[in-house]
């Protein structure tokens, strides 16, 4: 394990990037009281659309609010929404995605049409309706987020499952008499867990994208809430007249954590896919 | 020859009406379970209960949901989709109106992205390793993390506000330029097939920056995809045993491109579906007025036809693009045709 990991780092830097990207974005969302220099729902009447000085490091915006301090805290939305999303994905799409594997029937039907369902159809547009008709909250958002993504992770387990089925791995372990249960999550679940373990940093980069864009659009969070999206929205209407800070660097904020997510994500796999083709 | 392709027509149908209708059963219930009431929104603050009950009547809403869901249906394949609650227009006309709009902006920019994601893709997979391949790399990555509605307003910053070559981002025509006679309802068209050329000179001018945006953004994921499957094909047992009979360098990248064209094909296929969400936020941002726009404000405003117009637009369109993507692969590919 730590073998693996160590080689997982020397080998892949685009892994270390990454995630270095990510902790100094963890790092910013866990201390953002003691690091943010102002506070960030404060507004300051007198410098309403200040541009970047002295005292207000990346201006304010309509509101007369820091922005550096609003960037700030707003990290501890990306991070409060992305994870108990992808949490909620995985406590849903591990046991579907095992169990669809492992038995086939009907429950492997479903989760196949569902899977078609969301190839065939814009998930964001989902997401939107969805979250629009359930009532616009921040726990809605979470969990709109986390069920549309938990087919993601069920088909990946649910493949690693199909692999393995057939092994003499799984005919010993049955052989020697263990029960369904303890052969499925003792057995088979380790086995299948790498390549689903792999999925988490991209699916939290998308995560932290539809939570953005959902906030973009007007629904589920909203002003004067410090997170990025909704940053963006309000900073949209001062592009054509110059106000550029104001969207500006919100979007630097979540391309920068989306990027560290996705690039060590995308290095994960890519190793994960190197040492397979060895074995 | 023509029976099979007819057999395979109706089979391709008989797969995408239970999706089409699941789509629509799973937000018609959504939207109107949790949805914002209409009612009260209709009625105004001085309407009293009875008022109340009767324009809930009126519109059908004291239905068990199955049954509205059922009537909803009926109409939909009579071609009657409702009626806006907040415009009072057919949700059908509405749609018809804005559907060029819509599709000109989405095609030209998933065309474009994949002009040029395609090559670049495939190239890199040729060069696997090289400086060129982790280049196409991370600049896919980059096309990934970028928030689409966030790069269309950086463009405005950029080429409107400091630069000055693109127009104001508000609408698809500029306000002093004629108006061309409707013909396909996009100005462009309209304006070269009218011979208006300053009509579709302005018109032009208004797709470039949204339709490029549209075009990174669609990009990113078709050059790593066409990376992954020209790699494939390069490994691939037939083209190394066309490499070790001494095949020329031009007759097997030919080779490789004609076996990658069916799944990128296809790839782009869910491309452009995907990109229906994305291309809704840029027609916001650029005023376009397109089903996307429309369709988000109805969202917003819980207009419950209008979100039901939408999301059915949006499931056709993706039974479309993957009939023509299928039909494309069984002219392309002979070997799948026996298969469903």
């Amino acid at each position: 394990m730590i073998a693996a990991l160590r080689s997982l780092i020397r080998d892949v830097p685009s892994v270390t990037i990454g995630m270095t990207i990510v902790m100094i974005h963890a790092v910013l969302a866990v201390f953002a009281p003691w690091i943010a220099p102002l506070d960030p729902i404060a507004a300051h009447a007198d410098k309403v659309l200040a541009a970047p000085d002295a005292q207000f490091w990346l201006g304010t915006d309509g509101n007369g609010m820091d922005i550096l301090s609003r960037l700030i805290y707003g990290a501890r939305y990306a991070f409060g929404i992305a994870l108990p999303a992808v949490a909620i994905s995985l406590l849903i799409g591990l046991p579907v995605g095992l169990w669809a594997g492992f038995r086939g029937g009907w429950i492997d039907e479903l989760l196949l049409r569902t899977m078609d369902l969301l190839r065939v159809f814009p998930s964001i547009i989902l997401a939107l309706a969805i979250v629009a008709a359930t009532g616009q909250s921040l726990l809605n958002v979470i969990f709109v987020i986390g069920f549309l993504d938990a087919p993601v992770f069920a088909r990946v387990v649910r493949a690693e499952v199909l692999a393995l089925r057939g092994s003499t791995m799984v005919e010993s372990a049955r052989a020697i008499g263990n029960s369904t249960p303890r052969l499925l999550f003792v057995h088979l679940l380790p086995n299948a867990l790498s390549g689903t373990l792999a999925q988490i940093s991209v699916r939290m980069a998308w995560a932290v994208r539809v939570s953005a864009t959902l906030a973009f659009v007007g629904v589920g969070i909203q002003q004067p809430t410090p997170e990025w999206g909704a940053m963006i929205r309000q900073g949209a209407e001062y592009m054509v007249t110059g106000e550029w800070w104001v969207a500006l660097f919100p979007g630097l904020a979540l391309v920068s954590l989306v990027f560290g997510l996705n690039l060590a994500g995308d290095g994960v796999q890519d190793w994960l896919g190197r040492r397979r083709t060895r074995r | 020859m023509s029976s099979t392709f007819q057999g395979f027509l109706l089979r391709r149908l008989a797969v995408s009406i239970p999706l089409v209708l699941a789509v629509l059963f799973v937000t018609f219930m959504l939207v109107r379970i949790g949805g914002q009431d209409p009612v009260a929104l209709l009625a105004g603050p001085t309407a009293s209960a009875a008022e109340h009950a009767a324009i809930r009547a009126e519109l059908g809403l004291d239905r068990p949901l199955l049954v509205q869901f059922g009537i909803y249906l009926g109409g939909v394949i009579q071609g009657d989709l409702g009626t806006s609650w907040l415009s009072s227009g057919a949700v059908l006309d509405e749609i018809r109106g804005r559907l060029f709009i819509t599709l000109e902006l989405l095609l030209w920019g998933v065309a474009i992205g994949a002009l040029v994601g395609v090559p670049l893709g495939l190239r890199a997979a040729a060069r696997r390793g090289s400086f060129f391949d982790q280049a196409v790399r991370a600049v896919s990555l980059a096309g990934f993390s970028v928030p689409t509605y966030w790069l269309g307003l950086i463009a405005i910053l950029l080429f409107f506000y400091f630069l000055d070559l693109a127009p104001a981002p508000m609408g698809r025509i500029s306000a002093m330029a004629e108006r061309p006679d409707a013909i396909t309802g996009s100005y462009l068209i309209d304006g070269l097939l009218g011979g208006q050329w300053q009509s579709a000179g302005s018109a032009l001018a208004h797709l470039i920056l949204p339709v490029c945006t549209i075009a990174v953004i669609a990009c990113a994921p078709i050059m790593k995809q066409a990376r992954a499957i020209g790699a494939e094909v390069i490994e691939s047992e037939f083209i190394r045993y066309a490499r070790a009979s001494g095949l020329g360098e031009r007759r097997i990248r030919r080779m490789v491109l004609r076996n990658s064209m069916v799944p990128v094909l296809t790839f782009v296929g869910t491309e452009i579906i995907g990109l229906l969400g994305t291309s809704s936020l840029i027609e916001l941002i650029f005023s376009w007025g397109g089903i996307g726009q429309w369709g988000l404000q109805s969202i917003l405003n819980g207009d419950f036809a209008a979100v039901q117009g939408y999301v059915l637009f949006a499931a056709l369109l993706s039974v479309v693009v993957f009939l023509i993507i299928d039909l494309a692969v069984w002219v392309l590919e002979p070997r799948g045709r026996g298969a469903p």
